[in-house]
């Protein structure tokens, strides 16, 4: 189960075409090899690992959107990149909002949350495509195709820890797929309002993402390091 | 009646109207109309005042609107009520009257000139008639009110277009017609623009166009437009009016719900000003370009504006507008760029005649980028093809390209470029003769095929289908250490791309490099080289035979055959063998084939004479032979000759000789080897007299034997036998010398020969030094010429073998120094010590004259002395009284020794005297005139800190003196002895006197006493009673070891450094309480009777 979830992501990448693309692809199938149960001849030692990774991952991707925020901003000019410039939210209804009560989002179970985590991704990831078709310069196309690759990586990261906690992948039902297209009324400022928008929900969603992670992990971890530490005492 | 003057003011106006306007008329008639029309005017002012006292018609005025009909409107007269009509007749050519109900009628257009209306009021009884003169000039012309047809807008271009017609129908053709336009803005119509446009009536009605761009967006406020006309007929006379304002249009943008910027995402030129609005319904607090905010402009509504001076070029996102209301944000993008630059270096030329490429440079950046930015369209128009090009990239100064396929059978091609982007567009044209523009591709798939040895074939590929032009291609041809050659050959183009050209003159065996490049014959640009070809070409047969030598084995039996390989490029392949063959007049022999590597081969001969040849042969075949005749004559008068080289080589001529009729040889070897022995040999032709003998082989200092022969009736005769250097050395070692014999003044010394192979060079001679000199001191001297004490003998003559040094000194140790030199240089020394025999018979001689005349010369004296002991015995000792009777000179001696001698010589009698020794222990007044401060007292001065109360003054006899030592802390201290040592003559001196009586009582009471008077055994003293009396009472001799003793070792006197201080005076010291000889000199009071030092002995030794 794992390991055809693990290669799904790589399909898509390799549709994309790009060396960026392709390395992604290998990061990826590297990533979560020691999660395919069937490489892995320690035995099972459950979705701890993989779950910290995919922690790792968020926090690696929080760092690599600090740096490319900074960059795109200031592509978009001020007032986009000044530091206390915080329009409200107008038009970019379709991107998924990280927004939510913490006591509610917290109340929702792992599954919940973890399929939450995925769709958002996969919209994200979209619109971030979309973004890097409509970049005017080359070294801003670079970077973001190089934060695409890394946010596709997360994506199958959280698709293994689902994967591994026994959840299904969420459908996209038919007809849903977010698909980005420039809207031909949006003029270029409402344009650079949903660029701006887009980075910044996706810096929330990271920071969610972490923290959820980060629940999941010590939740998961307790037992499986009681028993590492039984078997060392008793080794001794 | 008013009205009535008003009536003739007018009528009055209107002749001096018609009067101005006839006037040049007028001015043309003869005097007799004048009287006429007086009477007339004079008539119809009577008529007129006749009239007016009735009522009539009056103020008549005509305007037209199409210049066809004139309406003409009047005043009613006075009294005139409703239902009034007139009857209005005009004199136009014919009468003819019109009816009319009203005040007005409309009349058609009447022809120029004067008319003569007449207003006839009908049914009114109480008006009179009036009569009105009407001409074209009294009509105004005012057109009537234009329509505006359509107004409409453009809003994302903030263009109005203005729709209206001219009415040409009815006016007449070719008048210009003036149209004033005026725009305004917002509710309370500020005008913003008012323009005149010019039309040109066409007889039809014509619906004209008019648009305007506002600067400012038209959603941000209502714009009115109205418009109205002036018809400029030069045919009417009359009075033109511009027309009635139209009725006034206006558009407005119908705002949705939500707030709008505009213009959105407009591209404007960078250095414009533009007005962006923000058209809303909420408080719009702030707006702000970038990060300037700007001051707001309102607007109708809520709706408010910036204006923005001279915006600056634009980031590639665009540069932002916000305007900020309480609880949002709103926007444009704004993008300033600059239209695109004139492409620059247009140029167009094709690599293979199959498709053109297009390149030039966009020049200035327009700062427009994605969807804005420039498109370029390549357009050829003898075609009529065009290809675009599009980049979304941000333009860079880098050259663009286009490609633009090639049409069969055309040449010429006039290309345009376009540039277009949303500022505006240019264009740079190039037309080219294609043909002319070939820029082929580097060659390809170079390859090479035999032909001959010396001969090839180069083909290459150049793709493209150049079957029209013709190439010029360069053959760069590089042979190893040869200059490269470049060679150019002209080919036809052809379809299929391939081509081949013969490539000769080249040497066979040899590895070549080839490599092309090729142009049209037209000069336009080389192809840059193809890649490099090698290639080795086949062998040919060696062109010559092999330089050959031969020479005799040293036992004579023996041919030795040498010849040297052959040089690549008369080789013209790998020899194989070499085939060596000897022939006389008999018989022919053959040897078999010598493999390559074996230079030389040897033959049985006997003395006849033959010919050898040798015969180099490669794969291909056998070179001509090379022969040699085995002959030698003998040459007798043969010297041997030095030479010496000049550089790399050793200089050789000969005297022409016509005998010589083949080549001189000269062949040398190294001189050291043993014969046969041949390094190289040398052919020079036989009519030069001179060559330079020149070979890696030589090395300096190495003596070569050089042998020129000549060829001489096919055999060899050798003329010159010549020994030398490449350049000469020192000798590396010095000559081995021996002395071969030594006498007392001479020694013979002897060396031997240097060998050759150490000499270096030619010998010119020896230096010989010489000194005298032991092993030891002189060996570590160099031996210079130039030292004075070296003497040098320089042998020039180097036969010479021996040398005999000559004015030696006779047991004399020599140093003999030995060297040889070359014109090279000095070569090492060689040293030798050598001792010079000792000289016997001389040394004999110079002892034995001395001892025989010592003792002649003893034995006349011991003979004379004895002979006249007498008279020596008178003469040298006479007998003499024994001074050591005299008393005085006993006193003299042991008591006064410190004085002058002068006395002790004195042989006068002495008288005893007495002398006093004063003692003093107080504090000493000072007494004398001068003072000396002595050696001694200064030195005391230096060491008095540690004794402070051994002053002691000494005076000295003959002159008083006395000497104080000034401490004066130390003086009151304690008691300062002084002592006083007073000649016996000045004893009584009155200067001293006096303080020693005040001090001293006791000592005032006693006297001197010779010493020889006091008991030398008295009593022993008490140093420390200063009263003591004997003490006090006169002198006492040192010599009394007692108080010597008695000295109390706490005593502060007794140290050592006062001790030594006392003793420079205590010699004639006398009375003193005080130790003048220090503790260890305790003997010698006792043996001389008198203190004693170092000091002292100076003084005393004159009486000694």
């Amino acid at each position: 189960m794992a390991a055809t979830v693990t290669q799904q992501p790589q399909k898509l990448v390799l549709l994309t075409g790009d060396s960026w693309g392709m390395l992604a692809c290998l990061c990826t199938v590297l990533w979560h090899l020691p999660a395919v149960p069937a490489l892995n001849r320690t035995g099972d030692p459950g979705p701890g690992p993989s779950i910290q990774k995919t922690y790792d991952l968020t926090r690696y991707l929080e760092h690599q959107l600090r740096s490319l925020a900074g960059t795109y901003l200031n592509y978009l000019g001020p007032p986009f990149n000044e530091p206390d410039f915080n329009p409200p939210r107008l038009g970019a209804e379709t991107l998924p909002r990280a927004t939510v009560n913490l006591d509610v989002w917290q109340n929702l179970s792992d599954k919940l949350r973890l399929t939450q985590n995925y769709e958002a991704y996969s919209h994200l990831l979209c619109y971030l495509r979309g973004l890097n078709r409509q970049a005017a310069t080359a070294e801003l196309r670079r970077s973001l195709a190089h934060f695409c690759t890394s946010l596709q990586g997360l994506l199958g990261s959280i698709a293994g820890v689902m994967a591994a906690l026994g959840y299904p992948l969420p459908q996209p039902l038919p007809g849903t797929e977010p698909t980005w297209s420039p809207d031909p009324a949006h003029s270029d400022f409402l344009q650079k309002m949903d660029d701006f928008w887009l980075l910044k929900e996706l810096q929330t969603w990271l920071w969610r993402s972490a923290k959820d992670f980060n629940r999941l992990k010590k939740k998961m971890q307790p037992p499986a390091a009681a028993v590492t530490l039984r078997l060392e005492a008793h080794g001794f | 009646m008013a009205d009535c003057i008003a009536r003739v003011m007018d009528f009055t106006l209107c002749l001096t109207q018609r009067s101005r306007m006839v006037d040049s008329k007028r001015m043309r008639m003869t005097s007799n109309f004048q009287w006429p029309l007086l009477t007339f005017i004079l008539l119809y002012l009577m008529n007129q005042v006749n009239s007016q006292k009735k009522g009539a018609p009056h103020d008549l005025k005509c305007i037209t609107n199409n210049l066809q009909v004139w309406d003409c409107s009047w005043k009613a007269p006075s009294g005139a009520g409703h239902g009034t009509f007139y009857e209005v007749c005009i004199e136009n050519g014919s009468y003819s009257c019109y009816p009319s109900e009203k005040t007005n009628i409309k009349i058609p257009a009447l022809s120029p000139g004067d008319h003569e209306v007449v207003i006839s009021p009908l049914r009114d009884f109480g008006s009179s008639i009036s009569k009105f003169i009407l001409s074209e000039k009294n009509v105004s012309l005012i057109p009537d009110t234009p329509e505006i047809l359509n107004l409409s807008a453009d809003f994302p271009t903030s263009t109005l277009h203005l729709k209206w017609s001219d009415r040409g129908s009815v006016l007449p053709r070719h008048s210009n017609v003036i149209w004033e336009i005026k725009i305004l803005r917002k509710k309370n119509m500020e005008i913003v623009k008012s323009v005149t446009h010019n039309t040109t009536l066409n007889g039809k009605d014509t619906v004209h166009h008019w648009s305007w761009t506002s600067d400012m967006p038209l959603e941000c406020a209502t714009h009115y437009v109205g418009i109205r006309c002036y018809v400029d007929d030069t045919h009417f006379s009359g009075h033109k009016e511009w027309s009635d304002w139209s009725q006034l249009k206006n558009v407005s943008w119908s705002p949705d719900s939500q707030t709008k910027v505009f213009p959105q995402d407009k591209v404007i030129l960078v250095g414009s000003d533009v007005i962006v609005c923000c058209v809303t319904r909420d408080n719009v607090s702030s707006a702000q370009i970038g990060l300037t905010k700007c001051p707001l402009i309102h607007l109708d509504g809520k709706n408010v504006a910036i204006k923005i001076h001279n915006i600056s070029v634009s980031a590639s996102s665009g540069t932002n507008v916000v305007f900020t209301t309480e609880d949002n944000i709103y926007g444009t993008v704004l993008f300033a760029g600059y239209p695109p630059d004139i492409p620059q270096k247009l140029n167009c030329e094709t690599y293979d005649l199959k498709e053109i490429v297009c390149s030039w440079n966009p020049g200035r950046p327009t700062a427009l980028v994605g969807p804005r930015v420039t498109s370029y369209t390549l357009f050829e128009s003898f075609s009529g093809k065009n290809v675009r090009f599009k980049r979304t990239e941000a333009s860079t100064n880098e050259s663009h390209q286009l490609f633009f396929q090639m049409l069969p059978n055309q040449e010429i091609y006039n290309f345009t470029l376009n540039a277009h982007n949303p500022l505006g567009q240019s264009e740079s044209m190039i037309l080219v003769n294609i043909t002319e523009k070939v820029y082929p591709h580097s060659p390809t798939s170079v390859k090479v095929k035999d032909v001959n040895s010396t001969a090839v074939t180069l083909s290459w590929r150049l793709p493209g289908n150049f079957a029209k032009i013709k190439f010029l291609c360069q053959i760069e041809i590089n042979k190893t250490n040869s200059i490269q050659e470049l060679r150019n050959v002209t080919i036809k183009g052809v379809e299929n791309s391939s081509y081949l050209v013969a490539v000769d003159k080249l040497n066979p065996y040899t590895i070549y490099t080839f490599r092309i490049r090729c142009s049209t014959e037209t000069f336009w640009k080389w192809s840059k080289w193809s890649n490099e070809k090698q290639y080795l070409t086949t062998e040919a047969i060696p062109s010559k035979g092999p330089d050959t030598w031969r020479e005799w084995s040293s036992d004579g039996k023996n041919l030795i055959i040498y010849w040297k390989p052959l040089p690549v490029n008369e080789a013209n392949g790998k020899i194989l063998s070499y085939n060596v063959s000897c022939s006389s007049d008999e018989e022919t022999q053959s040897l078999s084939e010598i493999p390559d590597p074996q230079h030389k081969a040897e033959l049985q001969l006997d003395k006849n004479d033959y010919i050898i040849s040798v015969v180099a042969k490669n794969s291909v075949g056998s070179s001509p032979p090379s022969k040699i005749a085995s002959m030698e004559i003998p040459n007798d008068d043969l010297k041997i000759e030095q030479a010496v080289g000049m550089g790399n080589g050793i200089p050789l001529t000969w005297n022409y000789d016509p005998n010589m009729t083949c080549d001189y040889v000269i062949k040398w070897c190294n001189s050291s080897r043993s014969e046969p022995c041949l390094m190289d040999w040398k052919k020079v032709p036989s009519n030069s007299t001179a060559t330079v003998i020149e070979s890696d082989q030589f090395r300096p200092g190495v003596r070569y034997h050089f042998f020129l022969y000549g060829c001489r009736n096919q055999g060899y005769q050798l003329l010159r036998s010549i020994i030398g250097y490449i350049e000469e050395l020192a000798p590396i070692v010095a000559p081995n010398f021996t002395v071969e014999d030594t006498s007392a003044d001479s020694i013979l010394v002897k060396w031997e020969d240097i060998p050759v192979e150490e000499l270096r060079g030619f010998l010119r001679g020896y230096l010989f030094y010489f000194e005298k000199g032991e092993r030891d001191t002189s060996k570590m001297r160099s031996l210079e010429s130039g030292r004075s004490d070296v003497k040098v003998k320089n042998i020039t003559d180097i036969s010479q073998k021996t040398l005999r040094i000559a004015d030696l000194q006779g047991k004399t140790s020599y140093h003999l120094v030995l060297r040889a030199y070359t014109d090279g240089g000095m070569g090492p020394e060689k040293s030798m010590f050598v001792v010079t025999k000792e000289n016997s018979v001389g040394l004999i001689i110079a002892i034995l004259i001395p001892v025989a005349v010592a003792i002649i010369v003893g034995v006349v004296t011991s003979i004379l002395c004895y002979r006249k002991r007498e008279w020596i015995k008178e003469t040298f000792y006479p007998d003499i009284p024994n001074p050591e009777n005299c008393k005085a000179l006993q006193f003299q001696k042991s008591v006064c020794q410190g004085n002058s001698t002068l006395k002790t010589l004195e042989m006068n009698p002495c008288t005893p005297n007495s002398v006093e020794v004063l003692e003093t222990r107080s504090i000493v007044p000072k007494i004398e005139d001068t003072e000396i401060i002595s050696p001694v007292a200064e030195h005391l001065e230096d060491s008095s800190d540690a004794e402070p109360e051994n002053h002691v003054v000494v005076s000295y006899c003959p002159p008083v003196i006395e000497e104080e030592i000034a401490n004066p802390g130390l003086d009151e201290g304690g008691g300062t002895s002084q002592v006083i040592y007073i000649d016996i003559q000045s004893m009584y001196q009155p200067q001293a006197k006096p303080e020693e009586e005040q001090e001293n009582d006791a000592v005032g009471g006693a006297g001197y006493k010779p010493q020889m008077h006091l008991p030398v055994t008295s009593t022993v003293e008490d140093l420390a009673a200063d009263d003591d009396l004997e003490k006090t009472a006169g002198y006492r001799p040192q010599a009394n070891v007692n108080t010597w003793n008695l000295v109390s070792p706490d005593s502060p006197r007794s140290t050592d450094s006062n001790s030594e201080i006392v003793s420079f005076g205590s010699p004639c010291s006398i009375n003193s309480r005080q130790f003048l000889i220090p503790p260890k000199d305790e003997d010698s009071p006792k043996s001389n009777g008198g203190g004693w030092s170092f000091t002292n002995f100076f003084q005393n030794k004159p009486n000694d």
